[in-house]
């Protein structure tokens, strides 16, 4: 059988340049949007996935971690009479008005207060036990060094938060997260720095359990029950869905994803079909002679989404390189991306589906392809 | 002789705004197979309108029209499809090929959909293109051939089905002299040696000479049936 549709596709690659960059630059931007925006989304989830332990104990119906109230010690004492517990530890999460160099004004900080000690559940995989020693200097915070330019200061500067001065001892990485710049200090210093507003509460208590345990059933046991419930437990993992279902979903950020991946798709489309269409008109005499010639509408149709196949697949290469470049590109500049294998998917399969759509929609022009037009 | 196209009666019209114009008007003729029929006339005369039907492009609006003893206005669509695979080839006056396609691809292509094998398509495919002259020139794209050469593919394309009837649309409008004459000489030969029914449409005169029998068309009515005495032998 001779390959009509790659053969024409190769011998007339001006012609179909337009629509397979039309798809490339939709795949780029379904894949890049997609990426930052579960960067940026899971990155209201980072604190709790980088860290240990099983079980979070917060104020009730917290929907997302930077949203913390400071809770009774007596959860901490539940948690702590239950023989699934292995250990208990308090993690303070305050806010912050931070004043460094003049020219910086205030900056509003997340301040994180966590155990110092070098086998600490909080922050397990993001800080290491060298770093984390380097809190126990009273007022000592660790920022994230992409928030160096942004609060003016480097390792050693000088700062004012909450009318209480720090120095900043050390930088990390993955601290940042959404809604301003988190800053981690001990335990101590964020008790100090929270003026005494919380008597000595804490927002959260992270609960690591005995090797084995059943985490959903001790979180049963823990919860409290009744009208008067004064914290609440989640799972780890439940609670990290939960701070991305709130940045999704009640944010109205993820709507407009949604919107923003629809015009993406029409648009992507429009331009191909519009071109596949081009494409058909330009060669409708070779099909009418086609179909004169007894081949029919079904069979040309299978050459027309043939091309659309391959130009979709030539977009979603070339979209899928340009978006690896820009993902590693924000990788070096610390900015939150992340893409996991089924939003892959699930963008290489919208891209197809503009293209195959396209395909369907430049098939109709096929309607043209009528002998009697070849005949004068 | 049996005819192998047969016209009953044919009338077709065609309505343009509000103005209606008869374009067949109780038309009856008998085709036979061996020969190259030549229907001429002015433009508009409805020879167009006549090939289109017997080769079942359209569909009359009266009357009948029979191919190889078939009513064609019986076939549905995809039958008729699947008959003018089998059994027609067509030359047009636009040379109606596929730009990125060599000219043995442009031969193997309907070969393919007919359902022949790669090899079988391509021997076929060159022994049309070597009947047509262009044995030394198969692997060319159509911006490298002339005229005269692009219509002899088109011609090699429709030959190499190896059809029993082949219908040619002012084959020769858009060639020079000598090529119009390697072409009409082809279908003649086509004719001659593959035992073909050839129905050629054209207002050129220089055809008249060529042709086995000459129908006269004029207001959708055959006027002269003639046959012309010095066609040549093949």
């Amino acid at each position: 059988m001779v390959p009509l549709a790659r053969k024409t596709l190769v011998h007339e690659w001006r012609r179909f340049l337009p629509s397979a960059l039309a798809v490339a630059f939709s795949g780029l931007l379904l894949l890049v949007q997609a990426a930052l925006v579960f960067g940026i989304f899971n990155s209201s989830a980072v604190y709790i996935r980088k860290s240990g332990g099983e079980l979070w104990l917060g104020y009730p119906g917290t929907q997302s971690i930077e949203l913390g109230r400071p809770i009774p010690q007596q959860a901490e004492i539940a948690a702590l009479m239950d023989p699934a517990v292995e250990r208990v530890e308090p993690f303070n999460w305050i806010d912050g008005d931070w004043r460094g160099p003049a020219d910086k004004g205030g900056v509003s900080v997340f301040v994180s207060g966590i155990d110092t000690r070098s086998d600490a559940l909080m922050f397990a995989d993001a800080l290491t036990p060298a770093l984390r020693a380097l809190l126990d200097e009273p007022d000592g915070v660790i920022v994230d060094r992409a928030d160096l330019p942004k609060l003016g200061l480097d390792v050693g500067g000088q700062a004012v938060v909450n009318g209480h001065r720090v120095r900043i001892v050390g930088v990390g990485s993955g601290l940042r997260a959404l809604g301003g710049v988190n800053i981690v200090t001990s335990l101590a210093t964020s008790r100090r720095l929270d003026n005494g507003d919380s008597d000595g509460r804490v927002a959260y208590y992270v609960v690591k359990l005995r090797d084995g345990s059943d985490a959903a059933a001790v979180r049963q046991r823990l919860q409290p029950r009744g009208q008067a419930r004064r914290f609440e437990v989640w799972t780890r993992d439940a609670f990290a869905r939960r701070a991305v279902a709130y940045w999704m979903f009640e944010t109205g950020a993820g709507l407009g994803v949604v919107l923003l991946a629809i015009v993406v798709f029409v648009v992507g489309a429009l331009i191909t079909s519009q071109t596949l269409m081009g494409a058909v008109a330009g060669s409708i005499r070779e099909y009418a002679t086609l179909h004169a010639l007894g081949v029919g509408f079904a069979r040309l149709r299978r050459v027309v989404l043939e091309q659309a196949a391959w130009v979709g697949a030539f977009g979603l290469v070339v979209g899928g390189v340009a978006t690896a470049l820009v993902v590693l590109l924000a990788h070096r500049r610390d900015v939150p991306v992340q893409l996991d294998l089924v939003t892959v998917a699930i963008c290489a399969t919208l891209v197809m589906g503009i293209a195959l759509l396209s395909g369907l929609a430049a098939v109709r022009a096929l309607r043209h392809a009528d002998p009697a037009l070849l005949l004068r | 002789m049996d005819a192998t196209l047969v016209a009953d009666a044919l009338s077709k019209s065609f309505t343009t705004g509000a103005v209606r114009t008869d374009v067949l008007r109780d038309l009856s003729i008998e085709i036979a197979a061996g020969e190259l029929t030549l229907v001429s006339g002015p433009s508009g005369c409805g020879k167009s309108t006549l090939l289109a039907i017997l080769s079942g492009l359209l569909r009359p609006d009266g009357g009948r029209a029979f191919a190889l003893g078939q009513d064609l206005a019986r076939l549905e669509p995809a039958e008729l499809e699947r008959f003018r695979l089998q059994h027609t080839g067509f030359v047009f006056q636009g040379f109606n090929l596929f730009p990125a396609l060599s000219a043995l691809e442009q031969v193997m292509l309907p070969l393919g959909y007919l359902g022949l094998g790669d090899a079988l398509a391509r021997r076929r495919a060159g022994d049309a293109l070597a009947e047509v002259g262009l044995g030394s020139r198969m692997q060319l794209r159509p911006a490298e051939l002339s005229g005269g050469e692009k219509q002899r593919v088109a011609i090699a394309r429709a030959l190499a089905k190896e059809p029993q009837l082949l219908f040619a649309d002012e084959p020769t409008s858009a060639l020079d002299a000598a090529n119009g004459q390697i072409v009409i000489d082809t279908l003649h030969r086509i004719a001659r040696t593959h035992g073909a029914t050839v129905l050629c449409v054209s207002h050129d005169p220089r055809l008249v000479g060529h042709a086995d029998r000459v129908l006269a068309m004029e207001d959708g009515r055959i006027l002269a049936d003639r046959r012309v005495a010095a066609s040549r032998s093949p």
